[in-house]
């Protein structure tokens, strides 16, 4: 079974009265420890289409399940309990709560999800590790680099330990060193713990190394095809 | 649940000058309700204890069915004889709670020094149960003058702008006129025994007490008009009316009785206006707390949008977004609480080492302001004020809940 399946997947935006079609018809599969990268030209849809995935958006219409749950037959409640447990956000700004330490940023969606304080600290401790951040894990978000706040990010999606991360451009704020880091800390946890990963980028260097590349124009697919 | 908490608080200082704006509002506010309660909570024991114990009214005034309606015209029917007042008294008696009961007659007439009348109107009192009911009362408000005493009958004691007028000192000799219950006109010779302050400038000038005694012999009766009930404890007057009533209807005693309340106009009247001048204050202090706090709270949401999206993307249902902003709204309630009530007993301290006073209507002679400390009204106020906080939170927490996570993601 696919971990998400789209059929003819549509999804539209109200300006005022003008209808946008984001979407128009979108077929997909994507299977468990699958590393794709979601390209395109600006407007083409791919945050849409990720949104669809993250379960943080709905369809218009067409079928979207993710493991096995199909999306729209879900309440806000359980939707919200199938991003906490399932699916981890790298967001393109950070979106770091800025009055946290970066150990009690990735404690978040653990303690969201009920578990006790003493098990959400040594899970986040050992996720910050696994990003090289063992040491700052006092520091606030305004007391660290670009690419640190993306690291503290990057634990804070695999925390819960989700089947899914979903990254929306998670190299565009970053200088090439430390986006050539994040790539390999991504790469290494699909390789590793076989963690599907989903994300959108125009980054040559992250799509050079995506096993996937799904083209968007229009919101349509026009390429699907796998990448080695 | 505790990092809820920390999160909330953290997030408070955020905009440090916005939230204190907000905490000095529901501080100011809440000193400024809970001084003004000190303040009321001090008059109305003032006002009590000048009207149970300075007007000698005791707790409770028990008179016979009728007097207030037909007691003037024709006091005799509706008076307790010699034998009603020992009945009735020992029964009173019996009670544990009740101090002392005592009869009392109130006459009035012309009292003249040889030169100058005026009119006066008397309290008939034994004076050792009103010795009893002043208690602590008479070092506010001493007595010049040995006082009433049973040895000396015709002793009486004047209000002092009676006693100026008339040139009267403590020993001064004077005659007292007053009508009989038979309508006969008779004099007696009086002796000042002490000159008081009643406390008000209404009474000051014609106010009087004579032993109870001397105020048969001068209407010339055996009667008694009243009977003053002094209880243990105030609290207990509405109860001890109940239970007096029933038991003295039981004896046969067809009685009313008045609590102390009733009988002070000028407390209920005071009482009135403190009432509705709280009411006013308290609304006014209502309105400016659930405006900063709907204010602050509403900012934050608008100002943390990208970041409710966040916690939305995490996982965090709508439940939970709205209970941290409320949560945020009654932390600003629980530390505004605080600052209230260290202004509150900061004022009360400086007020009580400044000891200022002041004259209020009405009244002869100046009065300490006093500022009640009341742990029960610090108490409410701040349960109250954290509940209100925490109401006026839950407009912007829901809106805040309400929001399309992509949209608040979507946030600049």
């Amino acid at each position: 079974m696919a971990l998400i399946e789209m059929n003819n997947i549509k999804k539209d935006y109200f300006l005022g009265e003008t209808v946008v079609h984001a979407l128009q018809g979108i077929d997909l599969k994507i299977d468990k420890g699958e590393f794709v990268g979601i390209w395109g030209p600006s407007g083409s849809g791919k945050t849409t289409l990720l949104n669809l995935i993250g379960a943080i958006d709905e369809p218009s219409s067409g079928n979207l399940s993710i493991g096995g749950k199909d999306i729209r037959s879900l309440s806000d409640n359980r939707r919200s309990e199938l991003r906490n447990e399932t699916i981890g956000y790298i967001f393109q700004g950070f979106n770091l709560v800025p009055v946290l330490s970066a150990l009690e940023n990735v404690m978040l969606p653990l303690q969201i999800k009920g578990v006790s304080m003493k098990e959400a600290k040594t899970k986040s401790m050992s996720r910050l590790e696994e990003v090289g951040l063992g040491e700052f894990i006092r520091h606030r978000p305004s007391k660290m680099s670009g690419g640190q706040q993306q690291r503290v990010a990057i634990a804070r999606a695999l925390v819960n330990d989700p089947s899914l991360v979903i990254a929306d451009e998670p190299t565009a704020n970053l200088d090439s060193e430390t986006a050539r880091m994040i790539i390999g800390i991504m790469r290494d946890l699909n390789e590793k713990d076989k963690i599907t990963f989903i994300f959108s980028t125009h980054d040559q260097r992250l799509l050079n190394r995506v096993k996937r590349l799904v083209r968007l124009e229009d919101g349509r697919i026009v390429n699907g095809g796998i990448k080695q | 649940m505790n990092k809820w908490i920390k999160l909330a608080f953290r997030n408070i200082l955020r905009n440090r000058r916005r939230s204190l704006v907000t905490l000095m509002a529901i501080g100011v506010g809440f000193s400024a309700i809970s001084l003004f309660r000190g303040y009321v909570d001090h008059t109305y024991y003032g006002l009590r204890e000048s009207a149970v114990r300075g007007e000698g009214l005791g707790h409770l005034i028990i008179y016979k069915a009728g007097w207030h309606e037909k007691g003037k015209s024709d006091p005799e029917k509706y008076m307790f004889s010699k034998q009603e007042v020992e009945t009735t008294t020992k029964l009173i008696m019996e009670e544990n709670d009740v101090i002392l009961a005592t009869p009392q007659i109130q006459v009035t007439g012309m009292v003249s020094n040889g030169t100058v009348s005026t009119i006066f109107i008397a309290q008939g009192v034994v004076p050792k149960d009103d010795r009893t009911i002043k208690g602590a009362w008479n070092s506010f408000r001493p007595i010049n003058g040995a006082g009433l005493n049973e040895k000396k009958v015709f002793g009486v004691e004047a209000a002092q702008d009676l006693a100026k007028y008339l040139n009267f000192v403590p020993g001064k000799d004077g005659v007292v006129l007053a009508n009989t219950m038979s309508g006969q006109m008779n004099a007696l010779d009086i002796e000042v025994a002490g000159v008081f302050d009643s406390g008000s400038d209404a009474t000051n000038d014609k106010y009087m007490r004579v032993t109870f005694d001397f105020a048969q012999s001068l209407i010339d009766t055996q009667m008694a008009e009243r009977i003053v009930v002094l209880l243990d404890d105030w609290t207990k007057t509405e109860k001890f009316r109940d239970v007096l009533l029933v038991k003295l209807s039981r004896a046969g005693i067809n009685c009313e009785i008045k609590t102390w309340n009733e009988m002070s106009l000028f407390y209920s009247k005071v009482r009135g206006m403190f009432d509705m001048i709280f009411m006013f204050l308290f609304s006014i202090v209502l309105v400016i707390v659930v405006m900063s706090t709907v204010n602050t709270m509403g900012m934050a949401v608008l100002e943390r949008t990208r970041e409710i999206g966040t916690l939305r993307a995490l996982g965090l249902k709508r439940r939970g977004v709205s209970y941290l902003f409320a949560m945020e709204g009654g932390l600003l309630g629980v530390i505004g609480s605080l600052v209230g009530v260290i202004l509150h007993v900061g004022a009360w301290a400086l007020i009580r080492w400044l000891s200022p006073t002041y004259i209020p209507p009405g009244v002869s002679t100046p009065v300490p302001l006093i500022v009640n400390l009341v742990p029960e009204v610090l108490f409410i106020l701040t349960v109250f004020l954290i509940l209100l906080s925490l109401m006026a939170a839950i407009i912007p927490a829901r809106r805040a809940a309400k929001q399309n996570v992509v949209a608040a993601l979507g946030h600049v």
